[in-house]
């Protein structure tokens, strides 16, 4: 989901923003595969995805021709890519964690790390941490410089109000490092004190998960991002809204933001233009706005005024879009999904 | 008057009773004809007759449950998933990871991989594998929850002998359980709202005494009505009437709370999970056919959630039904399937879902005469086509039938017209058979 | 002339069943009655079977009111009807109930389940009810009916439900060309859908499809049934390259539709858009196209000698109705491998049918008049005559309307029930459509109908059959029951007025016997005796 570069947070805290309605398309590169993470060295053309086929590659942008290489290969799909230092992070549905050197290409450390499948890995905005959440319901921080477990962080129930087993589908950490924020299927997210690895505050967003009792005996949706505002005091939750035909990917793209240390809502985007999955949240670092990414058939970019509580803008895009990286000035969104890349600027 | 043909028996209006009896030679015709022993009132006969009673449960996945995440995974393809493929019992046998209780049990089952059924659509899809063909005009086949009752029903039965849960509302309408040709003799018992049959409680406003005197007042009138009347509608009036306080009585059969904790917890907490546990307590009391559903499996959209979700709940309800069986010793006499209308695709779409599929998808068939640990059928390293054994609905039910003892080949008729039990020309898979 | 057009086309067709000899068709003024007797009698004769003797009086009128208006008669009709000493006493009744508003009610509902008898209630049903109760009130003869239902005036309020018979089925034009198929000429040509019928030899791919280019052009345009100008409808045949069907009729005639069957140019797919348009707009029906398919299916079927279906489909089903089962079994195996068990007689009946004008009313009248229409069903012999012989009446299981109305009936106090005809008339009719929710609980009765467990649960435990019939709230006949002093007197007032007759001694004497025994609870007991009499199989079937 990240890259590491959280470290110039500070700076992009006194930048002003640029404008959600200079949005333009510049680049759709097409590839038969699902895109589920991406990762970008800062101020580079190189990115690194993990894809449908259990490989990791690395790419050049800025090539003539865009040939991802291959790099190394999990057992499942690889659903997060992360940059730690100097070392990329990879986790996949088959429960490991992998380290590899960017400089060599070559992994050099792999970690069975959780029980069940990885849904998403993310390093600290120092580059020291790294964090992994999976269906095992735990969110394990790793030393990602020695690749030791720090913390296991259990605040999730492996089973849903319904018998069913549950999925732990997002995490995020705070731009200062200190918190990190995890959210499950039936809507249940966790803020987490890093250093001490307790639970300071939950947030329940319900609407998110539909269990359909009656029609069709199971589940669909779920907490698929979180957010945390420049100044860590709000946290943006994205999911679906209420579905009424579970077979599809139909409920409406929904955001909330919540004051987490209250767990009072403050502001709710219910979506009236696209249905799918909110799959990535992201804020201007001015604050400004709130940019989400996500989609069902086909995908979308929306941008929030979150303190003004209004929808900026609505964009459809070619593709479902599984994760997205977004410069440290907010100029370019790099978007990845069901078989295509995009990038878009802002002016 | 004009030479009889199949249309326009006369036999036909007079008694279906006798033409609807096997062709088979001597007492094996008597055996299967449970309506002519009961016309010949010798009870004692029956117990000798169907010493073999066989009883079948049908985990019917309706909407269509992803082989490639069940029972046919194929980990790597580009088709695959994010799953693994686990090894079972079975060397050389491998299923998805999401059954792993199932892993260690598949030397009870048998797993047909190889079903080309060529129908995606709910309704119809459905229609065929219960049937095994399609209806012709003017003939609507019995499905295969029919025969059997009809096949393994007992004469004196004081249960219901075709018994269908199906709770939810999606697909419910789609293909109901249906006796064809068979009547309402042979109709399920549908369970839809309750897990308890509709009107098998009496009313509090009349003693259990009354209620059983009036039947018997009822009897009595209408025993003087049928004096010099012969019909096939008439008797069934009577037969139903007849089978009432039977099946009020086995109101308790439905009844989870007679089990202890321990087995309710064993089987858990789900509503697929209790229908299960009374599927295993009606079969344990002899009702020949039950069929739960469990829908709805059309994943479209997040196929692999919807799979993580309800697979785990598949194995672990089929594993512990198959365990619960074989303790009470009924391994070789009731049979657990797993079937749907079709599978799904295996290309994945933009929702991460899959579509309708029924070019190359799996079943299983667990218990009685079937061949555990065995495997029938090879699809392509994508899982698009059969390669090998290739499997249709009819020969799916002649190999159902064949395991449990029962002639495919028989022949019902209508009229002079024989229908045997599944078309002509259809055999049963005799390399899954013990 | 049709009439003469008809016999030389029953003469030649091979198609349908052996033709009749010329000296036994009837005089066309001989009553329809006499010629069903005399054919029924000679074939009864042939077969050395001694037929039923002919149903009491009581049997009869609860039959034809069942028949007829699809209730059991009142206890008042049934002792009027007894006592009466008039010679012509049956002939008055069938009058009476032919011409009675709820005659138009219970024929449309039957003619409903008739065109839609996978109990489809996708909407616009009631509409079509609506229709056909208005087309039976006002007696259109068969073919109108006909017309209007495959070319409806749309602009026509009144007229408007006939539409919806083929507007259900636009959707699927192989469902509408089977079901048009099946309801008006007793063919079922599915199994030619896909190969040549198995059982009929003369019928291919080419009728099957022959007769969906008639209908493939039919389609809703918003709300109305519309039809396009060209359009065909192409096959691929069990064997050769893929074919154009032609619009053909069963009987291999074909229709010319000349340059129709061109794939059209932009310009007319373009005009015919706006006049679509604007007729969706305004909400009018849309004009039929200059060449209609439809109008030369109507035409070729009622043409010469292609008629017969129609006719023999429509008596075939009119015989089913009244006595139980059809001249040829099933009703939609009208063809010549499947023949007739009187082929003479359903010669005569259509031909009599198509001379005077499709009138059903004088067909259905005929019937019920005939002597094989009043036989006993009771045969007290152990071998029971072949049933296609019509020697012995057969046992009709109820529809859902009949039994719910006549429950309606039993249940409520009979002095309720007399008076002046209208005001009884009025009641009967509020009966009728109190019980229509009961009516949806019940299956509809198929040929080797049975019934299910499911029904005899409902009605021994069901809350709704305690509501709907067995209270003692004013004005039921438990309420008149519970007020008689004498059990004797309550017990007979009981099997009077369920099922029309007085109690036999050894009903008296167990009827007796059962309240006796619920001394102090009598109300309770009577509420069980009616239970058991109105779910004895003598209240269930019409007999």
């Amino acid at each position: 989901m990240d890259t590491g570069n959280h470290h110039l947070q500070s700076v992009r805290e006194h930048m002003a923003a640029p404008k959600p309605d200079s949005l333009k398309l510049i680049k759709d590169l097409q590839r038969p595969v699902i895109q589920f993470s991406v990762a970008r060295i800062p101020d580079s053309d190189a990115i690194y995805l993990g894809c449908s086929d259990f490989k990791v590659y690395s790419a050049n942008l800025g090539a003539t021709k865009f040939e991802p290489r291959e790099l190394y290969e999990h057992e499942s799909y690889v659903t997060g890519v992360t940059l730690a230092g100097l070392n990329l992070v990879s986790g996949s549905y088959d429960g490991k964690l992998k380290w590899c050197a960017i400089e060599t290409g070559q992994v050099i450390r792999t970690v069975d790390a959780h029980a069940k499948w990885i849904r998403d890995v993310l390093a600290s905005p120092d580059g020291k941490l790294v964090a992994s959440v999976a269906d095992d319901m735990v969110c394990r921080v790793w030393n990602a410089i020695t690749g030791e477990l720090v913390h296991e962080l259990r605040g999730h129930k492996e089973t849903t109000p319904h018998n069913f087993t549950s999925m732990l589908y997002a995490l995020t950490f705070s731009p200062d490092g200190k918190l990190l924020a995890t959210g499950d299927k039936v809507g249940h997210v966790v803020v987490w004190d890093v250093q001490s690895g307790k639970q300071l505050g939950a947030v329940e967003a319900p609407v998110m998960y539909t269990w359909d009792k009656v029609q069709r005996l199971h589940s669909i949706g779920g907490v698929r991002s979180v957010a945390f505002s420049p100044d860590s005091k709000s946290l943006a939750v994205g999911g679906m809204g209420k579905v009424g035909n579970i077979d599809h990917l139909e409920g409406k793209a929904r955001v909330e933001v919540y004051d987490w240390q209250s767990g009072n809502r403050i502001a709710e985007f219910p979506g009236d233009k696209f249905a799918g999955l909110v799959n990535r949240l992201a804020w201007a670092p001015d604050g400004s706005w709130l940019v989400g990414a996500g989609g069902a058939g086909e995908g979308f970019l929306l941008f929030f005024d979150v303190a003004n509580k209004k929808t900026l803008r609505q964009e459809k895009l070619p593709m479902h879009v599984h994760d997205f990286e977004i410069s440290d000035d907010a100029r370019e969104i790099l978007c990845a999904g069901h078989n295509r890349i995009t990038i878009h600027r802002l002016s | 008057m004009p030479r009889i043909s199949f249309c326009g028996s006369a036999d036909h209006a007079v008694n279906r009773r006798a033409f609807l009896g096997s062709a088979a030679a001597g007492g094996v015709s008597l055996a299967a004809d449970m309506t002519a022993i009961n016309a010949l009132a010798a009870p004692a006969v029956n117990g000798a007759l169907k010493n073999n009673q066989k009883r079948v449960i049908l985990l019917w996945l309706a909407g269509g449950a992803s082989q490639l995440e069940t029972w046919d995974p194929k980990p790597g393809a580009s088709t695959g998933g994010p799953f693994r493929a686990i090894p079972t019992d079975v060397p050389g046998l491998h299923i998805s990871e999401l059954m792993p209780k199932m892993a260690s049990r598949m030397k009870t089952t048998c797993v047909i991989r190889g079903l080309n059924t060529k129908n995606g659509d709910h309704g119809s899809g459905a229609q065929l594998m219960m049937r095994g063909r399609r209806d012709e005009a003017g003939l609507k086949y019995p499905d295969m929850g029919a025969v059997i009752a009809r096949e393994m029903g007992l004469l004196e039965s004081k249960v219901p002998d075709y018994v269908a849960f199906y709770t939810q509302t999606e697909g419910r309408g789609f293909a109901p359980g249906d006796s064809g040709f068979l009547g309402a003799r042979y109709a399920p018992m549908e369970l839809t709202t309750n897990n308890v049959p509709e009107f098998v409680r009496k009313l509090d406003g009349i003693s259990e005494l009354d209620h059983e005197e009036r039947a018997g007042l009822r009897t009595l009138l209408s025993k003087e009505f049928a004096r010099g009347r012969s019909s096939e509608t008439l008797s069934s009036q009577n037969e139903a009437y007849q089978r009432v306080r039977g099946i009020m009585a086995s109101e308790k059969l439905f009844d989870i709370s007679q089990e202890s904790q321990k087995v309710r917890d064993r089987y858990g907490p789900t509503q697929f999970a209790e229908q299960v546990l009374i599927a295993r307590r009606l079969v344990e009391a002899g009702v020949p056919f039950v069929r739960v559903a469990r829908a709805w499996w059309d994943s479209h959209g997040q196929n692999f959630e919807t799979h993580q979700e309800m697979v785990p709940e598949l194995d672990h309800i089929m594993a512990t039904l198959l365990d619960d069986l074989a303790e009470r010793g009924l391994a070789d006499d009731v049979m657990v399937l797993t079937l749907a209308e079709f599978g799904r695709t295996p290309g994945i779409n933009a929702s991460l879902g899959r579509d309708h599929f029924a070019s190359a998808w799996s079943m299983t068939i667990s218990g009685c005469g079937i061949k555990g640990g065995s495997v029938y059928g090879k699809t392509d390293a994508k899982g698009n086509k059969v390669t090998h054994e290739e499997v249709d609905a009819g020969t799916l039910l002649a190999t159902i039938y064949a395991a449990l003892g029962i002639n495919p080949h028989k022949n019902y008729y209508l009229g002079a017209r024989p229908l045997p039990l599944v078309n002509p020309g259809i055999d049963a898979i005799q390399a899954v058979l013990k | 002339m049709l009439r003469l057009r008809l016999f030389a086309a029953l003469v030649l067709s091979a198609c349908m069943a052996e033709p009749a000899a010329a000296e036994d068709i009837p005089q066309p003024r001989e009553p329809i009655a006499l010629v069903i007797d005399r054919h029924i009698a000679a074939a009864i004769a042939t077969a050395e079977v001694i037929p039923a003797t002919q149903a009491d009086d009581a049997t009869l009128i609860r039959r034809l009111t069942l028949d007829l208006v699809g209730r059991i008669p009142t206890t008042a009709e049934v002792e009027s009807y007894v006592n009466s000493t008039d010679p012509d006493k049956r002939g008055k009744l069938v009058d009476r109930l032919i011409n009675s508003p709820g005659y138009a009610r219970h024929q449309a509902t039957l003619f409903e389940v008739m065109f839609n008898p996978a109990g489809d209630r996708r909407g616009g049903n009631a509409a079509l009810r609506q229709y056909l109760a208005d087309a039976v009130q006002e007696n259109k003869s068969w073919d109108r009916v006909f017309r209007e239902m495959l070319l409806p005036d749309q602009s026509d309020t009144k007229l408007k439900g006939a539409a919806e018979f083929l507007r259900a089925r636009v959707a699927d034009a192989d469902k509408m060309t089977i079901d048009v198929s099946v309801a008006f000429f007793g063919v079922n040509v599915s199994c030619a859908q896909c190969h040549h019928h198995p059982n009929v030899e003369e019928w291919t791919q080419d009728h099957f499809y022959g007769m969906k280019a008639f209908l493939a052009r039919t389609f809703d345009n918003g709300g109305f049934l519309g039809e396009r100008g060209y359009g065909t409808v192409k096959f691929k045949p069990t064997k050769g390259p893929e074919r154009v069907a032609k619009m053909m009729f069963f009987t291999g005639t074909t229709v010319d539709t000349g340059a129709t069957s061109a794939e059209p140019n932009a310009d007319m797919v373009k005009k015919e858009k706006e006049v679509l348009d604007k007729a969706k707009a305004g909400k009018t029906p849309p004009p039929l196209p200059g060449f209609s398919a439809r109008t030369q299916l109507v035409e070729v079927a009622l043409r010469d000698a292609n008629a017969d279906y129609f006719a023999k489909n429509i008596v075939n089903r009119m015989w089913h109705r009244y006595f139980g089962s059809g001249l040829v079994n099933p009703l939609d195996q009208l063809h010549s491998e499947n023949p007739a068990s009187h082929p003479e007689l359903l010669e005569s009946l259509a031909r009599d049918l198509a001379q005077n004008r499709y009138d059903l009313k004088r067909l259905t009248r005929g019937l019920v008049m005939s002597q094989a229409y009043s036989r006993s069903s009771k045969y007290d012999s152990t071998s029971l005559p072949d049933s296609r012989l019509f020697a012995v009446a057969q046992l009709k299981p109820m529809t859902p309307q009949q039994l719910a109305t006549s429950l309606k009936i039993a249940a409520t106090d009979p002095a309720t029930l007399t008076g002046k005809p209208e005001e009884v008339e009025k009641k009967l009719e509020q009966l009728e459509s109190a019980a229509r929710g009961f009516a949806n609980l019940i299956a509809q009765p198929t040929d080797n109908f049975q019934v299910g467990v499911g029904e005899a649960l409902l009605f021994s435990n069901g809350d709704r059959v305690f509501k709907d019939f067995l209270t003692e709230n004013s004005g039921t006949t438990l309420a008149r029951a519970k007020a008689m002093k004498e059990p004797r007197q309550a017990v007979e007032f009981l099997v009077r007025t369920a099922l029309g007759r007085s109690p036999t001694d050894d009903e008296t004497t167990a009827l007796l016997a059962y309240v006796e025994k619920r001394s102090g609870r009598e109300a309770e007991a009577y509420r069980q005796v009616l239970w058991a009499l109105i779910t004895s199989p003598e209240f269930r079937f019409s007999y």
